[in-house]
Formats: C-alpha cells, sequence, structure tokens
C-alpha cells in the first residue's frame, strides 16, 4: 500500500482542494451559458415581429454579457486547475531528486550527454555542471500569471455591468454602452487567457529548474532542453493574440466616443470577428505551450532512464 | 506478446486511485496517440480558418458600409461564423489533443522509468476525470461542427432566395446559443483533461517516493 505523499501534505490537500473548485467553476460556466441558449430561442421567435424590436435587443445585450461572463467562469476554473497542477509538478520535482540518487545502478558516475546539436531524440540539449539559470520569459510567467488572471477578472465584471445597463438602454446610449461591453469583455478573455499561458510557462520553468535540480543532486552532467521551436512560437502567437485584444479594446473606444451610432454596423462587422481571431491565436499560443510541457517530459524521462541505468 | 498484469488499489487521502502492475512498460492508449498526432494538424487548420473568417468578415464590412445587397449581408452573416467557429473547433481540439499527449507521455515515461529502476511498473488507470473529458471534448466538437455546417446550409439557402431573410436572422440567433454552448463544453472538457494530468502527477510523486523503498523486482509482478 503506498501513501500518496504529494496529497498527504498541505500544500497537496489544497492543491486537491483548488483542482475541484476549478472544476465546479467550469461547470458553473456552463449552466450560465446554458441559459443563454434558451434566451437566444426566445430572442429568435422575437425576430420580423416588429412590436418586440426592443426585447430582441435587450435579450441579445444581457445574453452576450451572461455567455461571456460564463466563458470567463470556465477560463478562471481551467486556471484554478492549472495552479493545482504546478503545484504538484513541484512536488513531482522534488520527489524525483529524492528518489533518483538511490536508484542509480553507478551512483556517482557522471553520465554526460555529448553537446552537438540533435543528439537526442528530442533535439538540441545544453550540458552543463550547475543547474542553469532559469530564463526571463519564465521569471516574467512567474510574476504575471495571477495579475493577468486578475486583470481579466475585473474586465469581464465591468463588461457584465456594462451589457445590463446596455439591455436596458435605447437609441445612441443603447450603441455607445454596446460597444463598451464588447470591447470591455473580450480585453478580460484575453487576459484570463494570457494569464493561462503565463501559467503554462511557470509550469515550463519549474519543469527546467527541478530537472536541474535532479540532475545536480545526482551528480551527473546537467542536461537541459534547449528552447525548441514550439516555445518560440508560443511567445509570438501570444503576444500577438494579446495585443489584437488591447487594438480590439482601443478601436471599440474609438467607435464608442466618436462614430455616428448609425455607421457603426458596419465597424461592428469586423471588429466582431477580430477579436475573437485574436482569442483564437491566444489558443494557439496555448497549444504550443502544452506541445512544449509534452516534449519536455519526453525529454526529462528519456534523461532519466539514461542517469539510472547508466547508459550513455 | 502481451505481458500479465494485474489490478489493485493505491490508497489516497482523499479515495482511491486504480492502477495496474506489470512487469514491462504500458503503451500509450489510443487516444494519447491519436493526440500526439492530430494536435499539430488542428492547430494548423485552424490558422488557415481564422484568415478566412477575417477576409469574409471584412467583405460583409464593405458591403454593409457601402448599401449592398441585404441578402449578400445575411449570407455573410452566416458564413463568416461558420469559417470562425471551424477555427475554435479546431484550436480547441488541438488543446484536448495536446493533453492527451501529455498523458500519453506521462504514461509511457513513468513506465519506461520504473522498467529501468528494475521496479514493478504500477501504472495509473484512467480517472474518471480522463473518461469525461474524452467524452465531453467530442461532443463539444460535434456541436460546434454541427453549428457550422447548419451556418453553410443557411448561408447558401439565404444566398439563393430559398429562405427569407428574416428566417436567415433567426437561425443566426439559434445558432449563436448552440454554439457558445460547443465553447462552454469545450472549456470544460479541457479542465477535464487537466485535471486528470494532475491526478498523474500526483500518483507518479507518490510512485517515486515508493520505488526508492522498494527491493528490485525479481520477474514476477506478486
Amino acid at each position: 500500500m503506498v501513501r500518496n505523499a504529494s496529497v498527504a501534505t498541505p500544500e497537496g490537500r489544497a492543491a486537491s482542494s483548488t483542482r475541484n473548485k476549478g472544476l465546479a467553476l467550469g461547470v458553473l460556466g456552463l449552466v450560465a451559458v446554458s441559459i443563454t441558449l434558451v434566451s437566444s430561442f426566445i430572442a429568435a421567435s422575437f425576430v420580423g415581429d416588429g412590436s418586440r424590436d426592443q426585447d430582441l435587443v435587450t435579450l441579445a445585450a444581457w445574453g452576450f454579457g451572461i455567455a461571456v461572463t460564463g466563458f470567463a467562469l470556465a477560463k478562471l476554473g481551467i486556471a484554478a486547475v492549472l495552479s493545482s497542477v504546478l503545484v504538484a509538478v513541484k512536488d513531482r520535482a522534488a520527489a524525483a531528486a529524492r528518489a533518483v540518487p538511490a536508484l542509480m545502478r553507478h551512483p556517482g558516475v557522471r553520465v554526460p550527454l555529448p553537446e552537438v546539436t540533435g543528439t537526442t531524440p528530442f533535439g538540441r540539449a545544453n550540458a552543463t555542471v550547475a543547474s542553469p539559470p532559469s530564463l526571463l520569459i519564465h521569471r516574467v510567467a512567474a510574476v504575471m500569471w495571477k495579475p493577468a488572471l486578475a486583470m481579466g477578472a475585473m474586465a469581464i465584471v465591468a463588461g457584465l455591468s456594462l451589457s445590463l445597463f446596455q439591455a436596458d438602454a435605447e437609441g445612441s446610449t443603447a450603441v455607445t454602452l454596446s460597444a463598451w461591453t464588447q470591447g470591455t469583455l473580450f480585453l478580460g478573455e484575453g487576459l484570463l487567457l494570457s494569464g493561462i499561458s503565463f501559467l503554462l510557462g511557470t509550469i515550463l520553468g519549474v519543469l527546467r529548474a527541478g530537472g536541474g535540480r535532479v540532475q545536480e543532486d545526482a551528480g551527473v552532467t546537467v542536461t537541459t532542453l534547449a528552447l525548441p521551436t514550439t516555445a518560440k512560437l508560443f511567445l509570438g502567437f501570444m503576444m500577438a493574440g494579446l495585443m489584437i485584444e488591447v487594438g480590439q479594446f482601443i478601436a471599440y473606444a474609438i467607435v464608442a466616443t466618436s462614430a455616428a451610432p448609425e455607421s457603426v454596423a458596419g465597424t461592428f462587422a469586423l471588429l466582431g470577428p477580430i477579436r475573437e481571431a485574436g482569442l483564437g491565436l491566444l489558443l494557439a499560443g496555448i497549444v504550443l505551450a502544452l506541445a512544449t510541457i509534452a516534449k519536455v517530459l519526453g525529454f526529462q524521462f528519456w534523461r532519466l532512464e539514461q542517469i539510472v541505468t547508466g547508459s550513455h | 506478446m502481451a505481458a500479465t498484469t494485474t489490478t489493485t488499489r493505491i490508497t489516497t487521502s482523499r479515495g482511491s486511485d486504480r492502477y495496474d502492475v506489470s512487469t514491462h512498460a504500458p503503451a500509450a492508449l489510443l487516444p494519447q496517440r491519436i493526440g500526439a498526432r492530430l494536435w499539430f494538424p488542428m492547430l494548423a487548420m485552424a490558422l488557415m480558418a481564422f484568415p478566412v473568417a477575417i477576409g469574409l468578415a471584412a467583405g460583409r464590412s464593405a458591403a454593409i458600409d457601402d448599401g449592398g445587397s441585404a441578402t449578400t449581408i445575411a449570407a455573410l452573416g452566416h458564413y463568416v461564423p461558420a469559417a470562425m467557429f471551424l477555427g475554435f473547433a479546431s484550436v480547441f481540439g488541438a488543446v484536448a489533443f495536446s493533453i492527451a499527449w501529455i498523458l500519453g507521455v506521462f504514461r509511457v515515461g513513468g513506465g519506461s522509468l520504473q522498467v529501468a529502476a528494475r521496479r514493478r511498473v504500477q501504472t495509473l488507470r484512467m480517472p474518471r476525470t480522463g473518461k469525461a473529458f474524452i467524452g465531453l471534448m467530442a461532443v463539444a466538437m460535434m456541436t460546434l461542427l454541427g453549428a457550422v455546417l447548419a451556418h453553410v446550409a443557411i448561408g447558401a439557402a439565404t444566398s439563393t432566395g430559398s429562405l427569407a431573410l428574416a428566417d436567415a436572422e433567426a437561425w443566426a440567433i439559434r445558432l449563436e446559443g448552440i454554439r457558445r454552448v460547443g465553447v462552454s463544453v469545450y472549456l470544460l472538457s479541457i479542465g477535464l483533461g487537466l485535471a486528470t494530468i494532475f491526478t498523474a502527477v500526483r500518483f507518479q510523486t507518490a510512485r517515486l517516493d515508493g520505488l526508492v523503498a522498494e527491493a528490485p523486482s525479481d520477474g514476477s509482478i506478486a
């Protein structure tokens, strides 16, 4: 019978609890969005009925605000689950540092990795005597994930409030509030996805530091995978996505403050897909971050096998 | 040749995780192998769909500003979300496939490390969150692709004049609600996939601690 050490610690129990709360937020988000599914079917029945035009506008504004808030809850849930994964990955690195020296068939024998490019099945690796220092992007990610999530949540609350005001407004006021609502809510969504990206960057940093520590404690040459192409692309997509979300917020602000209400339909028709494509780029960055994690983990298992068996 | 496996239980402070004991490292499960192969094609498809959607949106925006045909504007109002949400279905699929790939790396790598350490191989069985992750991901993908197909069909019917403009607008509103549910289910499934990673990492941490205390395997699983 094996006691699960990482759950038995206070940090492990807290991480488990955070994971469960994250999943609960995901379910709550789905419930909120399901409510707007009903409202959209009701709104569709008002189309063509001139006496219900204002009801249609009200339901659209209200439904948009609730739906995007539902997405935000689900994303906060994902962030909560990821933060529990972060704790678990730190615990795993500590456990590996404890276990590997005892499991080595030839303790104390340095297992060098040739410093030639392309010698591992996972790409280039750098060999050093001590653990490599953390990269700037990992340090930035570790500092930024909480503020990004907090700013995103605040923007969502502000956008939801605006959408509720918009639901009761008419004429040019409704158009102005609509622009502010859309811009603010999608800025919030962009910040939340950026927070999730920073969390993934933090996990990558912990994997890098933990992998180095395990090898250093085992007394072998520290080999670290060079920054994979997926990691470089991840940064590019994340920055592009966030810039688009900031840009769409500015564009909506300009529309809200200076455009004539009767001339905004064409602008809204373009800005809507642009803000969605910005989120798409942020999600593409998240895919690449996950792919990088898979690649780094594969490399680490391969390296641990080398260390334990003493093979070159 | 398949090695014999038996199933035992690992006790935790919050219930129990089922795991298999064997003398060999397990292979990745089918969803994990699919994930490792398909994440990139799905990402590429998404990155092609987004510019198409932006191009169609630019055309629709210009038609609105220039006082273009109401039929064209309404039809494009369906083609734009069709392209955009084909992209979202693909990029969310790529996220889910990447998570499955990571779970496969944990499964195969964890097993290989235990073999290298000459210990019996303990492999976590797929937790309930893992099963729910796969099921909800399939539901979400079908929901979004169904909405995309419906948008294309309604757009085509609108442009040929076989569907009234008011009906096209009503369908746009209904499909928006369906798309939102699809996205929300996708997000929940991704959360469940990440929760499964948490369970796998936690299991491996316990196993690493257990390896040291355990005697090297004599080749049996008893």
